[in-house]
Parts: structure tokens; C-alpha cells; sequence
């Protein structure tokens, strides 16, 4: 079964059992989370659609230690957000049989969009000592998912003399010799790419020649909200810096609190969620499922985690929904669109908060 | 009608609004009584059907009131200052006069809150040059509408003028400070220093209220008796759904004397249905999702953190109430999220009040532990108690400041002649 293959009402029946069976155990697991799920006005026991499961804001993993429901000898591995936008990190203590499936969902996830096969990996970033056990950044954690698509593993970034992140040529020019007919895969986080790679070959005229080069980015886009980079002008620029289509870019959503589900943009520009995952876009006022075409606050299922209670996870993005059913990219379910981060929310006194006022 | 309601892009056109509006206040004195016969009208004006959507709006009216005003103005002023009289006093005389232009830094999450802010510069007969946040122009240019047309002879609207621009134009909050004669401003922490920051001149009369947050507490004697329960439950949800518990008079804890272990279940019980049937009453019609989002968090967060607490809340973020025991309220999240804690001693809980705290809002069946408590609480920094469902009703003084007072001058004059021999 393809992962973006089901159709929604045989998902929706399939993934309300599975994380049923999921809050029971992690409510057997967790007092505090149980407490939470106890006092939810919903009884997952007696819920009949996936949104009416208990949700947990993901702020919620910024605790430290992290809320795992497993035996701290048993952690083989903490994920850490980025933390660009919040002002903590988000903490993910993973298991090995948790941090196998998270594998295994990338993978079949990619797969969908980029085929199975090998081929030489280009990493946009700094090589670094992405061992086993210990911490694990978003974007260590982002490269790590798309070394089962490798062959070979070129990192093409170092850090100058003060620390700064700096495009290593010789490596890149040597990754690129030769390989017009290959197909190859880059990967890096957005801002990277566009500030250590594209901008400073676009400003030079260099095109690498890599025509059959597949291109994957995530990170978000906030970074470059400064430069006022839009994503069309990201596409064209890694193009023409590559030599390939713009179509050959692909964005791709994903968050370290649910590693294994992400979310690339299908070649209608839509994400959809895959299988063993679902997205609901909640309205603000009611937080009931939008209504296609509305925008409201991301949630992101997976059945994918039993390490840490990142089943039903809140996010702190907005999104739109484009449709429940029937894109035209072929897969089945809700496709929808990345809209914006929400903004942090602060206590008000009777106090000015044009930011939150203004459209 | 006179347009009121400036879109200002440069310095100059602070300047010169403040230099014609300092004119004005030179030229012509105004009374307190022929200030509030304007906004008499005005209040009038303001019952149309086609304002009744404004957040705030029958608080204003109620304000504007003639009734409502002398005694405030008797009280800061003294009597003869209703009518812009001298007061004799021995062989000197005194009276109030106005500072001048007077500059307004309102909030931005209290809809009335520009007008209201200027309402109190006109009393003292200053003129009002006020920053109009962008999100409520047009519910500013409304009710200055009314204004203008409740006043054909521009007795006030003379002295007023509203400048809209973007919360980061700098520039142009400097060249406001620069041309005010004092200020009145209001705002959250981060917006308070950066406008007290501003280049004022020296002499210019500054009054700042807020940031703060406020609370309410109850002795055992009023939450467990059932005679009173549903009454004082709805005298609380009122206090929180005013303003979606974003004013800085809004309760976000309420304190639960419990030092003999009475079963609190009837109390929470009422608490919710007065909550649920306020929220059927006053539903929300709009909400910023990180209100919704920071909503979740205090959900999570509250039960989480330790099993033995309880919650209540609808699946929606209409209002959320956090039960649990102990004197250390967690962090306020607003937006109609009440934290209800038990605690063995009002007083001890009050003693470890600090200036943070504004309005205390109490339901007490024991006047002597009252007034005690009032007195603690004074002590502790509180500027205002008063009765459970009053805790926004806007009777300076006001955060311990009066409203009018701080922005005339009481100008002595001690004659240089002889008086007359009896």
C-alpha cells in the first residue's frame, strides 16, 4: 500500500483504533499526561473521529527533563528543536524501537516523492559528529532521515575563522564534476541554502550543471523573511545555481517533536499527510477541523512514537486547507498549506500589542 | 463634520497639530461643567443601535455621565473647580489649570481605551493629541463621530486630535513626546519604558498605568455558603469575561480560603456553570490564534505538571478554569483562564502580594477579616479593592493615581495688596 494510498474514512477508522491503543498506554505510562487526558471533555475511549482525541500543545515538550514514557536507561537518543523561534527548546527522548519507526516513516515518506533508489547525497551544512546517543539538533536529525537515499556523503560547508558557516568550493566542484546524467540529492536547511550556497554562486554566475538534481530544503522560512525571499525566487535561484527545473526543489515541513512524518510539497505546491499520519487544521475560535479554504493551527498525528506522548501534537503553525480529498497530485486525504508561524503570545495588560493587533 | 482621526506620516504634522492645539488651550478657557454638558450629549449620541457592537461601549456611556463625573472632578478639583472658579484659601487663592497638550499612549487591546484616556485630559480643560493604535481606527473614528456631531460649536473637538500611525514609526513617537506637555500612558511593560523613553520636555507632567494583573480571594464564609454560591460565581465570571481578561483590572487567580478541608466540589460545580452560561451569554466572535495556542498550553501545562490538580474546560478555548491548592498562582495565560487555588490563610497569601498586584477582588462574609485584609493588601502594593464583580468599574483613583489631577496644574495665587482693613 502506498502511504498516501487510503482513502480517508478507511484511515480515519484505522488511526482512531491505533491511537486509541497509543493514550492508553502512554496514560499508563505517565501519570501527569494521564491527568490530562482523564480531564480532556472528550472520552478518548468513546471518540469517533481522530480530532476528537486529546491533543497535546507542543510547548509541552519543552520540558527538561523530557516527558518520556519510558525508563531514562532506556532513552537511546534526546532530539532538540531548533529553538530559532521560541525561546527553550523542544526535548524528544527517543527509544530505539521508536527511533527505527521514525526512520522508517521518513524513508517511505521520501520515497513516495523522490523513488527508492541510492544516490550521491550533497549536504548543505557542516559535517559534524552525528553519532549514536546524546542530543540531536533539527537539523542534524533532518540529514540523518535522507542518509538511506545516499550512496555517498558530501558535506559542503565548513566554518570560517570566526565560526561562521562557509561554502567549501573544491568539495562542491568535485561533488558535481561529472555528473550531468546522475541523479543526485542535496539537502539543507532553507536559509542555508539560500544564504551560503545560492547567493553567493548566483552573485558569481556558477552553475554547478547538475541537471538531474533533486533538491529537498526545511527549516521554515522565517529566517529569510528579512530578505523578503519568496519561493518562487528560492526555486528559480537553486535552479539556476544547480542547472536543473525548478520543479526539482522540493519544501518539505517537519518537526523534531514528530520526526517520521514530514510533510514534502506534492507538485501542486499541497502537503498531504502519509498513512500511518493525519494532519487536522483546527479553526482558532471553536478549535473544531477547518472548513477547506480556512486557515487555523496545525496538528500533526502519528502513530509513530511510543517513547514520548507525540501522538497528537499541537503545533505553533498555521495553515490552510486546500481540500479533504482529491488533489490533483493523486494522493488521497487533506492536502493543505504551510501559512505562517503563530506569533508568541504574551501577557497583555492594558498594554500597547500593536503586533498582534495589526493585520 | 470635522475629521478627527489623522493618518500621520511625518514629524510635522505632529508639531503643528500641537502647536494649533496649545493655541486653542491658550485662548480659551474651559470648564469641567461645560466639558461634561459636550460628553452629556455625546454619551447620548453613543446609545444608537449602530454602536451597540463596540466592545466597552456602555462602560463609556456610563462614564461620560454627568453624575458619574462631578463627584471625581469634586473630589481630585475641589467644589468650585466644576465651574473654573477660584478656591479662596486664607489670603491665596487656588485653581486648577491645564497642563496643556496632554499626549496619550492607550492600549491597544481595550477598544474604548483611546477616547476614555482623552476624556480625562479634557476634564482638566488640556488638549489631547492621542496615538490612535491601528487595530482600533476605526472603532475610534465611530465614536469620535458621535462626538463630533454631539458637538456642532467644536468646543472640544477643537482641542483634539488623533493621529493614527504604525506602532514602529519612531519618529513619530518622538515628535509626539516632543510636543506634549504630559502624557498618559498605558501599556504592557516592554511598551511603557520604550514611551517613557521618549524625549519629553522636562517639565512635562507623565502618568503610566500598568502593566499589573489582579486577583480575587474569598473566605470560607462566601464560597461555602449555598445560599450566596451562584451569586458570587457570576459576580466572577463577569470580572474575567469584561475585556476577555486582558485588562489589568481582570482577576486571572482567584484565591480560596480552606484551612478546615470543605469540600470545594459545589463551589467549582457552580463556578462552571456560571462560566458556561456567561460564555452562552457573551460568546467570543474572534480570538489571535497564539491567545488559543498559549490557552492550550496553561491546559496542558496545569494538568501535567501534577496529577492531584484538576481542570475544567470545554473542547473550544472559550474559558478554561485550573483548580488546585497553594499560594504560588502560575503564570497568567488571559483570555477567560481563571487558576481557582485553595489556600489555608487569606492573610498569609495576601502578605506575599508585591506591587505587581492592581485590583484585589474580594467575596468576604466577615467585614472584620475584610477590612483587615484590605488593609494587608494596601500594604502589599494593591491600589484598588472592591467588591467581586466591580473589579473593572473605572472610579479613579486608579491604579492609586487619580485620572484628572495629574494632568492640571493647582496654581496658587497669593495677592501682593494690602487687604482691605475690616
Amino acid at each position: 500500500m502506498p502511504p498516501y494510498g487510503l482513502p480517508p474514512g478507511q484511515k480515519q477508522a484505522a488511526l482512531l483504533a491505533l491511537l486509541k491503543d497509543e493514550l492508553e498506554y502512554a496514560c499508563q505510562r505517565h501519570a501527569g499526561y494521564g491527568n490530562y487526558v482523564r480531564h480532556w471533555p472528550v472520552d478518548y475511549r468513546a471518540a469517533e473521529q481522530v480530532a476528537s482525541l486529546p491533543f497535546l500543545p507542543v510547548s509541552v515538550l519543552k520540558a527538561d527533563p523530557p516527558l518520556s514514557l519510558v525508563p531514562p536507561a532506556e532513552i537511546k537518543r534526546t532530539l532538540t528543536s531548533s529553538a530559532t523561534t521560541s525561546q527553550s527548546p523542544s526535548r524528544v527522548a527517543l527509544d530505539g524501537p521508536t527511533s527505527r519507526r521514525m526512520t522508517k516513516g521518513v524513508v517511505l515518506i521520501m520515497r513516495d516523492f523522490i523513488g527508492p533508489h541510492r544516490r550521491p547525497y550533497l549536504v548543505v551544512d557542516v559535517a559534524g559528529d552525528r553519532g549514536d546517543g546524546g542530543a540531536m539538533g533539527a537539523r542534524a536529525a533532518a540529514i540523518q532521515g535522507l542518509r538511506p537515499f545516499a550512496s555517498e556523503v558530501k558535506y559542503c560547508l565548513g566554518l570560517d575563522d570566526r565560526g561562521g558557516l562557509a561554502l567549501d568550493r573544491n568539495t562542491l566542484k568535485a561533488f558535481a564534476q561529472d555528473r550531468q546524467e546522475t541523479e543526485v540529492l542535496v539537502y539543507g536547511f532553507t536559509y542555508i541554502l539560500w544564504n551560503h550556497l545560492v547567493k553567493p554562486l548566483l552573485a558569481e554566475g556558477l552553475c554547478l550543471n547538475l541537471p538531474q538534481a533533486r533538491i529537498l530544503h526545511s527549516g521554515g522560512w522565517k529566517r529569510l523573511r528579512d530578505q523578503a525571499v519568496e519561493k518562487s525566487a528560492f526555486n528559480e535561484g537553486l535552479a539556476r545555481v544547480f542547472g536543473c527545473a525548478p520543479g526539482h526543489v522540493i519544501d518539505f515541513y517537519g518537526m523534531v517533536e514528530s520526526v517520521g512524518v514530514v510533510f514534502p510539497d506534492c507538485a501542486e505546491g499541497n502537503k498531504h499527510s502519509p498513512a500511518f499520519g493525519e494532519v487536522i487544521v483546527r479553526n482558532p475560535l471553536t478549535l473544531a477541523p477547518a472548513a477547506p479554504g480556512e486557515h487555523g493551527i496545525v496538528q500533526v498525528c502519528s502513530v509513530l512514537p511510543t517513547s514520548f506522548p507525540g501522538h497528537l501534537l499541537l503545533t505553533e503553525d498555521m495553515a490552510r486547507v486546500m481540500a479533504y480529498d482529491g488533489c490533483p497530485c493523486g494522493r488521497r486525504g487533506l492536502s493543505f498549506r504551510f501559512a505562517e508561524r503563530i506569533p508568541q503570545a504574551e501577557v497583555r495588560g492594558c498594554g500597547n500589542l500593536q503586533t498582534k493587533r495589526s493585520p | 463634520m470635522t475629521e478627527l482621526t489623522h493618518h500621520v506620516d511625518a514629524p510635522a504634522e505632529i508639531s503643528g497639530a500641537a502647536a494649533r492645539l496649545r493655541q486653542r488651550v491658550r485662548e480659551r478657557e474651559i470648564s469641567p461643567h461645560d466639558v461634561m454638558t459636550v460628553f452629556e450629549a455625546w454619551a447620548g449620541s453613543l446609545a444608537a443601535r449602530e454602536m451597540e457592537d463596540i466592545p466597552g461601549l456602555l462602560f463609556l456611556r456610563m462614564w461620560l455621565k454627568r453624575g458619574n463625573l462631578e463627584p471625581i472632578i469634586a473630589r481630585e478639583l475641589g467644589g468650585n473647580a466644576l465651574h473654573g472658579r477660584w478656591t479662596e484659601q486664607g489670603r491665596a487663592r487656588c485653581k486648577a489649570f491645564p497642563v496643556g497638550v496632554v499626549g496619550h499612549w492607550p492600549a491597544a487591546n481595550v477598544e474604548i481605551q483611546p477616547l476614555l484616556s482623552m476624556t480625562c485630559a479634557l476634564l482638566g480643560g488640556n488638549a489631547a493629541l492621542v496615538r490612535v493604535p491601528e487595530g482600533l481606527i476605526d472603532i475610534t473614528r465611530r465614536l469620535i463621530g458621535k462626538l463630533a456631531q454631539s458637538d456642532p460649536a467644536q468646543r472640544l473637538t477643537s482641542r483634539i486630535f488623533l493621529a493614527a500611525f504604525q506602532h514602529g514609526r519612531q519618529d513619530l513617537h518622538e515628535a509626539m513626546a516632543q510636543a506634549v506637555d504630559g502624557a498618559m500612558i498605558w501599556g504592557g511593560q516592554e511598551s511603557v519604558l520604550r514611551v517613557r523613553a521618549l524625549p519629553f520636555p522636562h517639565w512635562a507632567r507623565i502618568a503610566v498605568f500598568g502593566p499589573r494583573t489582579s486577583a480575587a480571594a474569598m473566605d470560607a464564609g462566601a464560597w461555602n455558603n449555598p445560599d450566596a454560591r451562584e451569586t458570587w460565581c457570576a459576580r466572577i465570571a463577569r470580572d474575567v469575561w469584561q475585556f476577555d481578561q486582558q485588562a489589568c483590572s481582570s482577576p486571572q487567580v482567584l484565591f480560596l480560603e480552606n484551612n478546615t478541608g470543605r469540600d470545594t466540589a459545589p463551589f467549582r460545580s457552580a463556578l462552571q456553570q456560571a462560566f458556561a452560561s456567561e460564555n452562552k451569554a457573551h460568546p467570543r466572535t474572534a480570538i489571535a490564534a497564539s491567545l488559543t495556542s498559549a490557552i492550550c498550553q496553561a491546559r496542558a501545562a496545569w494538568l501535567i505538571q501534577a496529577p492531584a490538580r484538576r481542570a475544567v474546560f470545554p473542547m473550544a478555548p472559550d474559558w478554561t478554569l485550573l483548580f488546585g491548592a497553594g499560594s504560588e498562582a502560575p503564570p497568567p495565560t488571559q483570555g477567560k483562564t481563571l487558576t481557582v487555588l485553595e489556600v489555608e490563610s487569606l492573610m498569609e497569601t495576601v502578605s506575599k502580594f508585591d506591587g505587581g498586584l492592581q485590583t484585589l477582588g474580594l467575596g468576604m462574609a466577615d467585614p472584620a477579616k475584610e477590612s483587615q485584609l484590605a488593609a494587608l493588601a494596601a500594604n502589599r502594593g494593591v491600589d484598588r479593592i472592591v467588591k467581586l464583580g466591580r473589579m473593572h468599574t473605572f472610579v479613579p483613583p486608579w491604579d492609586g493615581v487619580d485620572l484628572v489631577r495629574p494632568m492640571v496644574r493647582m496654581v496658587r495665587h497669593v495677592g501682593s495688596t494690602d487687604p482691605t482693613p475690616p
